[in-house]
């Protein structure tokens, strides 16, 4: 009697992930939802009233609107000319700019508050003071604690989410569409107009949004630079709640989460499902090369101007992370007699306290990453290789987690995984690294996403009839043909986990302290300089990573 | 006996249905040919017998064994056939050797065999030679060969061949077809052929199921369904056939606004739809039907003319020398050798 019925490992695989991302993603964001609504277990608006009744709230509710708005225009307005000069231009070392902006994003926001701070303090700002100085003013020019402060650090650190989202747009384009205008008689920039910008419109928007998003969900910029010049945002607000630490604090922080993910909701679907659908990029079989625009006597004037900007926003802060990791005395400068000194490295290399948080992050970020890398693994080849009905649903909630601010993650987790539901994974590391998985899984979901649309399900096909299982299949096939992208995945998963603050800062308990936590906490009450040499050597490994998988995709991996 | 019977199978996707109450029996040892244009279900089928799609009913059985049907699901690992995919599916990371070898892996053969079987078939695929060369190094044709090789490795009764020949070029398509029937000969194998080409389905196969919206259209060998299309949409597709319509009735056929007619002894009578293929047009100086000759096509072996006559432009296939004799505008004139008559209510392809 020959088999009747044969049992497919994919389907294990794939429904214990899916039961993992039910339980630990899906059900306490839905959770965070209903409590916003319920007081005493009924449902009711009176948590919603109680908490709009606060003047403090409202101001919270502009603040965020104002400044991730005006970080959404700055950024986009900066990154569209600047993806368009780096791919689709002869400026003079576009690969070298593209490689700046894009690390840039794998630059820990706060890093670049703490180099603001210490550009524009409105007294002892080094640039603050310098310009003062060269053009002979009265006061210093500018005051980072103010609103404008903290729109210029949210665009500075959120153009390049706009600008690899473009750029990556602009290399998918047909070039033939651009050249069906030249060869009808368009100039370039004609071209551009009319052709290029038009057809990126969607991929321009949907950058915009995805800068809306970050900024108005960031914590680590509003509260080193809010915070001091009484400027609070939802995220600091939410924060302080918790810190009350009361059910009633937890309640209204829900309320004010409820809100924050709203508007993240809000974006997000407006992003896929009314500009998404108006998305007439087309791929092309890439072996065309985008024909380069010749800027010709303006490239060298484009050129410097890029520099400069890149001088101003990236290398500049960057700088003074080191300079002041190195400098005793921060009123005076570095270069003053007996102000430069290692000691700061040394802490920062050597305290057993740090040390211990550095590992805390090494390892929740190893296993954030690799078990991220194993969900989008499973997910992506549900998604792309299998017609089941659904199939597309946990690549939404990978998404939607994405999407979800931070403080909203954390609070859900903490209110649902405290043992109220029979998982008690509260104050240890689990509970963080389920809190960087649902914030960052997403990177490495479309890496694999994308790889997968790469590679012709034939080739796995052809392994099937040759006899081969599924499990022999991913082995042998699938999974040599996408190890870079695996690679790139996860470390796009992994750099944002190991110095990840505002979940951390939420989630950590004395055993679990990471680095983030231990640079916020330098940062703010003990010494700044401790911080900035934290920073420093997160920033040298952001490189050197990013140096890394530059080489690995070909300067190509995704967001 | 049959080797593969399919029975009554039917497959949607959402609502399109893709094939309707299919139902078929290939012999061992048989050259089948799956021809019909795109979207008429013949890479479905292929796929279906191949275990990659799952029939929404009916039944498919494969040497006696029962592989799809309500209740039985042989995956496509567990079937035991060899296939070579259009696109070739050559694993890009693995050498020559490795992919052809791949299916003895999966079988652990013992490494000497292995090596022993892999090299034989590399010699029969003409690749002797090239087992350390990677896909990226090797052409298209090479390519095809390594597909066709790992095909054939683990000596299954059955190769399925879904369009190998179409990325190819003209020449070596047709070395290629002439290999492919060559080896399925000396290995006695079972081939089910997909293609829309109906060169490779006329020179390769033993029998022809010739498809069309998901329904067999008409199955026989290669000459008979020539010869004896059973209606225009086989006739259209299986070479080049000029329509004219007609009235038939008192042992011939009238040809509409011509006073020409044909004898005809067939069963039809009233509105019929007239066949003629291009060779058996003949351009005579007092052919029956009247006509102007529009184009001329010198094609070495022969001329191919245009002639507008009875309402249509025919396509004529004549003599080379034609060339030399006439001049575009001539009036001619012309014979029928052999025709065939459908009713006049069948959709014209």
């Amino acid at each position: 009697m020959p088999k009747k019925h044969y049992f497919d490992i994919k389907w294990l695989f794939i429904l214990a992930i899916a039961a993992f991302l039910a339980v630990f993603q899906v059900f306490p964001l839905i959770y965070l939802v209903l409590r916003a609504f319920h007081v005493d277990g009924r449902l009711s608006l009176e948590g919603v009233k109680r908490i709009y009744t606060y003047a403090m709230n409202w101001s919270c509710l502009k603040n965020t609107i104002l400044t991730a708005g005006l970080a959404m225009v700055f950024g986009t307005a900066l990154a569209v000319p600047l993806a368009w000069l780096t791919g689709r231009t002869n400026l003079y070392g576009r690969s070298f700019f593209r490689f700046l902006f894009v690390t840039t994003y794998m630059v820990p926001p706060y890093v670049g508050a703490m180099a603001w701070l210490r550009l524009l303090n409105p007294n002892v700002g080094t640039l603050n003071v310098l310009l003062k100085n060269l053009l002979g003013l009265e006061q210093t020019p500018f005051n980072i604690y103010s609103i404008g402060g903290l729109v210029w650090v949210l665009t500075t650190f959120y153009f390049p989410y706009a600008f690899i989202t473009i750029s990556r747009a602009m290399e998918k384009m047909d070039p033939s569409l651009e050249e069906a205008s030249r060869i009808s008689g368009a100039s370039p920039l004609r071209t551009l107009f009319t052709v290029t910008l038009p057809l990126m419109l969607p991929s321009i928007v949907a950058a915009a949004l995805l800068v809306f998003v970050a900024a108005s969900s960031c914590y680590g910029i509003p509260s080193i630079i809010g915070a001091p010049g009484q400027i609070y945002t939802v995220t600091t607000r939410i924060m302080d709640y918790v810190s009350v630490g009361s059910q009633q604090g937890l309640t209204d922080a829900a309320n004010l989460a409820v809100f924050l993910m709203a508007i993240s909701l809000a974006v997000l679907y407006f992003s896929k499902f009314v500009v998404g659908k108006r998305d007439y990029i087309t791929v092309s079989g890439k072996s065309t090369q985008p024909s380069l625009v010749d800027l010709g006597r303006w490239r060298v004037p484009i050129t410097v101007l890029t520099g400069l900007f890149a001088l101003l926003v990236i290398i500049l802060p960057f700088l003074t992370v080191f300079t002041t990791s190195v400098t005793v005395n921060l009123g005076k400068s570095v270069f003053a007699p007996d102000n430069f000194s290692l000691k700061f490295w040394h802490t920062a290399l050597t305290r057993k306290s740090i040390l211990g948080s550095a590992k805390n992050s090494l390892l929740s970020a190893v296993l954030a990453a690799s078990i991220g890398m194993l969900i989008c693994l499973v997910m992506a080849y549900l998604l792309k290789r299998t017609s089941v009905r659904g199939r597309e649903i946990p690549d939404f909630f990978i998404t939607v987690g994405s999407g979800t601010p931070s403080v909203v993650i954390a609070l859900a987790l903490i209110m649902t995984m405290s043992g109220r539901f029979g998982i008690n994974i509260y104050n240890t590391m689990a509970i963080m690294v389920v809190a960087y998985m649902i914030k960052y899984m997403l990177m490495g979901m479309r890496t694999v996403v994308s790889a997968f649309s790469q590679v012709s399900p034939s080739l796995e096909e052809a392994a099937q009839i040759s006899g081969a299982g599924w499990l022999r299949r991913m082995r042998d096939v699938l999974f040599p043909l996408i190890v870079p992208s695996i690679v790139a995945g996860w470390f796009l998963i992994f750099m944002p986990c190991f110095y990840e603050l505002t979940m951390s800062n939420l989630l950590y308990s004395t055993n679990t302290k990471t680095l983030g936590v231990e640079l916020f906490t330098y940062q703010t009450y003990h010494s700044q300089q401790t911080a900035s040499a934290l920073a420093g050597g997160i920033l040298l490994l952001v490189v050197a990573v990013n140096l890394a998988l530059d080489r690995l995709t070909k300067g190509k991996f995704s967001i | 006996m049959s080797l593969i019977s399919i029975d009554h199978v039917t497959k949607s996707f959402g609502n399109v249905e893709v094939l309707r109450d299919f139902s078929a029996e290939f012999r061992d040892g048989e050259f089948i040919t799956l021809l019909g244009p795109s979207g008429c279900g013949k890479t479905t089928i292929l796929r279906i017998i191949a275990g990659f799609e799952k029939p929404s009913s009916g039944e498919v059985r494969i040497d006696g064994r029962t592989v799809s049907s309500p209740g039985v699901f042989v995956p496509p690992e567990e079937r035991g056939i060899g296939m070579v995919f259009q696109s070739y599916a050559v694993w890009p990371h693995m050498n020559v050797f490795n992919n052809v070898a791949y299916p003895l892996r999966i079988r652990n053969t013992p490494q000497a065999e292995l090596r022993r079987r892999v090299e034989e078939i590399l010699e029969a695929v003409h690749l002797d030679g090239y087992a350390e060369r990677m896909p990226a190094q090797l052409s298209g044709g090479q390519q095809q060969r390594v597909a066709l090789g790992r095909a054939l490795v683990a000596e299954s009764k059955l190769l399925l061949l879904d369009e190998p020949l179409s990325n190819l070029d003209a020449k070596l398509r047709e070395s290629m077809r002439y290999e492919i029937k060559e080896i399925q000969k000396k290995l006695g194998i079972t081939v089910v052929f997909v293609t829309h080409d109906r060169l490779e389905a006329m020179t390769m196969s033993d029998r022809v199921f010739i498809l069309n919206g998901g329904v067999i259209q008409q199955t026989g060998s290669p000459i008979d369904i020539y010869r004896h299309p059973v209606n225009p949409f086989v006739a259209n597709f299986m070479g080049e056939v000029n329509f004219l319509r007609g009235k038939a009735g008192g042992g011939k056929i009238t040809l509409a606004d011509t006073d020409c007619s044909l004898p005809y002894s067939g069963p039809l009578s009233g509105d019929v739809v007239v066949a003629i293929r291009p060779e058996n047009l003949r351009l005579t100086a007092e052919g029956r039907l009247r006509g102007k000759l529009t184009a001329m096509f010198y094609l070495g072996e022969a001329s191919d003319c245009r002639v507008d006559a009875g309402g249509a432009s025919l396509r004529v296939s004549a003599e080379a020398g034609t060339w030399d004799r006439l001049r575009i505008g001539d009036t001619v004139g012309l014979d029928f050798e052999s025709f065939l008559a459908y009713p006049a209510e069948e959709a014209l392809p």
